[in-house]
């Protein structure tokens, strides 16, 4: 029996051991090593003295106009999100499971993009949006709209929402499949008993489908809201934040401040003020969610 | 009855519209990758007068586009099996053994699933720096580890605690030990939940983008990712080639997309649904 034991000891330590290696070296100790550095004043150089200066990183990052404005735009993700991504996705999700013919190549045409790399993505649409030969620019030429070319990714505010074009282009086909997993999960006879009491079309959606959908919009809800707060790849490799740091978020403000910059310090604040933020607002999500249904 | 044909038209109608929307940047992609530069500065919509496919040639040989293909998907394989190994040796003792600290280091793998990446790339980028690994396959590999291992270990245990005990049971009569008892019979038993776990892995490899960014530096070592990001030239280079590449780049994916796209899709809505 006590060598059994003593077995069981060495095979939870052996099967174990890789994993919280791995875990511990490359995701608990970097988490820990920001927030040491977060609170010291370093410019990269190694061997150089990390310097202790409180909590003067914070202080520089909340004073920091760039900081408020990548705020601010990852606020117009979020926005973006829940007015054109969230009906967008749901639209299509009530296509796809409908009695309609062709649903099947149309899920598997829709869920396309987001299997696409993000730079590649990215790089597309640079190039369909560029001013002078992009496609955009090229359509809105022929059918006479002129006037409404634009420089999309170099004018300040229009280069944000175009990026977030962009983004609900990628990810609506992915969200879709959330919505239509839950649409799938009602039950049938609940509709047929609407149609028994005169509902149609709109007034099943509208009465049925919504409410009984709460859980896909909770699990929509935590995803947009932690995913915009993270977006690096799409911006980055469209804009890289510029011009004049107009369309910067704040994962780019992080990099920029480190890599571009080397305040390491001050982009260490950001990536703990990161941190605490994504916990916070996914956590609320939760608790907002939980309250409508007491 | 009129009302409804007028429904179900609109709703027909925005179906094919979201349809071309999808298709059309991969179509205008793919039309420009076989134009000559003024055949894309006239207009990226027009259909080509002459197929250059040589684009494709200069895409391989002076853009180098297939090699950053393969090191992207070898750097992907490789921590997608990793993943998956390393991952279901811990979810087999946190699903059947009991000890002390079992709560604790399950507890610790979920909050790993909160972290955003972003906090952790200076720390690790100087961590590079220090162990040599700056340009390094197995470097980036094992980032890619760390970062999969949190979502791998919660899908796995929670599979493995819904398998019959009766299995095990079975097997410990029969004169299995752990190692065979996992190997042998939970491996085979756990392939739909591993297949999951392997797309979201795979798919999370072959794109990312930050760490490829901080590690990689040398031009032979560049992933997919790392590569596209040199293609916003200026004017005087030739736009066909790099529409070449994006088609390149994206034509793996695409590819495992057409071949599997239901299990690929449901698999990333487990990824989505319980992640």
């Amino acid at each position: 029996m006590r060598t059994k034991k003593k077995n069981d000891l060495l095979t939870i330590t052996l099967f174990l051991l890789p994993a919280l290696l791995i875990f511990a070296c490359f995701v608990i100790y970097p988490v820990g090593d920001t927030m040491y550095l977060s609170l010291r004043k370093w410019k990269g150089i190694f061997g150089a003295a990390k310097q202790w200066v409180g909590i003067s990183n914070y202080t520089r990052v909340l004073a920091d106009e760039n900081f408020w404005k990548s705020l601010l735009n990852s606020l117009y993700f979020m926005i973006g999100g829940f007015v054109i991504l969230m009906p967008l996705s749901y639209g299509l999700a009530l296509i796809i499971t409908s009695k309609l013919r062709g649903t099947k190549i149309m899920k598997t045409a829709f869920f396309m993009p987001v299997m696409l790399s993000t730079t590649a993505v990215a790089l597309m649409w640079v190039f369909i949006l560029n001013p002078s030969y992009g496609a955009v620019n090229q359509i809105l030429r022929a059918i006479g709209l002129e006037r409404l070319c634009k420089d999309w990714l170099s004018t300040p505010t229009l280069n944000i929402w175009s990026v977030i074009l962009v983004n609900e282009w990628m990810f609506a086909g992915y969200n879709m499949l959330i919505f239509a997993a839950g649409l799938v999960s009602i039950p049938q006879d609940l509709y047929e008993a609407a149609q028994l009491d005169g509902c149609t079309g709109w007034k099943k959606i509208r009465y049925i489908s919504i409410p009984l959908s709460k859980e896909s919009f909770k699990i929509f809800s935590v995803l947009c809201i932690t995913g915009c707060l993270k977006t690096f790849d799409l911006i980055w490799a469209m804009t890289k934040g510029g011009p004049n740091r107009s369309s910067e978020m704040p994962a780019t403000l992080l990099y920029n401040e480190a890599f571009t910059y080397k305040n390491f310090g001050k982009s260490s604040a950001i990536g703990v003020i990161l941190l605490v933020l994504g916990i916070t607002l996914s956590l609320m999500t939760n608790r907002v969610f939980r309250r409508e249904e007491d | 009855m009129r009302k409804r044909n007028v429904g179900k038209i609109i709703i027909y109608l925005f179906a094919i519209f979201w349809t071309v929307m999808t298709l059309f940047p991969l179509l205008i992609t793919f039309l420009c990758s076989v134009k000559d530069n003024s055949g894309i500065t006239l207009g990226m919509f027009s259909w080509p007068k002459v197929f250059q496919w040589s684009n494709y040639v200069d895409a391989i040989q002076a853009a180098h586009i297939l090699r950053a293909v393969m090191n992207s998907l070898f750097v992907s394989l490789v921590s997608t099996m990793a993943v998956i190994i390393i991952g279901m040796f811990a979810a087999y003792v946190l699903s059947r053994k009991k000890f002390k600290m079992r709560g604790i280091i399950y507890s610790l793998f979920l909050v790993g699933v909160m972290v955003p990446v972003h906090c952790t790339i200076i720390p690790i980028s100087g961590m590079a720096t220090i162990t040599g690994g700056k340009n390094t396959f197995w470097f980036l590999i094992l980032i890619y580890i760390a970062f999969n291992l949190s979502q791998a270990i919660f899908l796995f245990t929670g599979y493995l605690k819904g398998i019959d005990k009766e299995l095990d049971e079975a097997a410990i009569i029969d004169g299995c030990n752990d190692f065979q008892l996992l190997t042998r019979i939970l491996f085979p038993v756990s392939i739909p939940i591993i297949s999951t776990e392997a797309i979201l892995a795979f798919i999370y490899g072959y794109g990312e983008l930050i760490f490829a960014m901080i590690l990689m530096t040398d031009v032979n070592k560049y992933t997919v990712s790392r590569a596209m990001l040199t293609f916003q030239g200026g004017y005087n280079v030739s736009l066909g080639p790099i529409f070449a590449c994006i088609i390149i780049a994206v034509l793996p994916m695409v590819l495992i997309y057409i071949l599997f796209h239901e299990k690929v899709q449901e698999g990333m809505l487990t990824g989505a649904v319980k992640g």
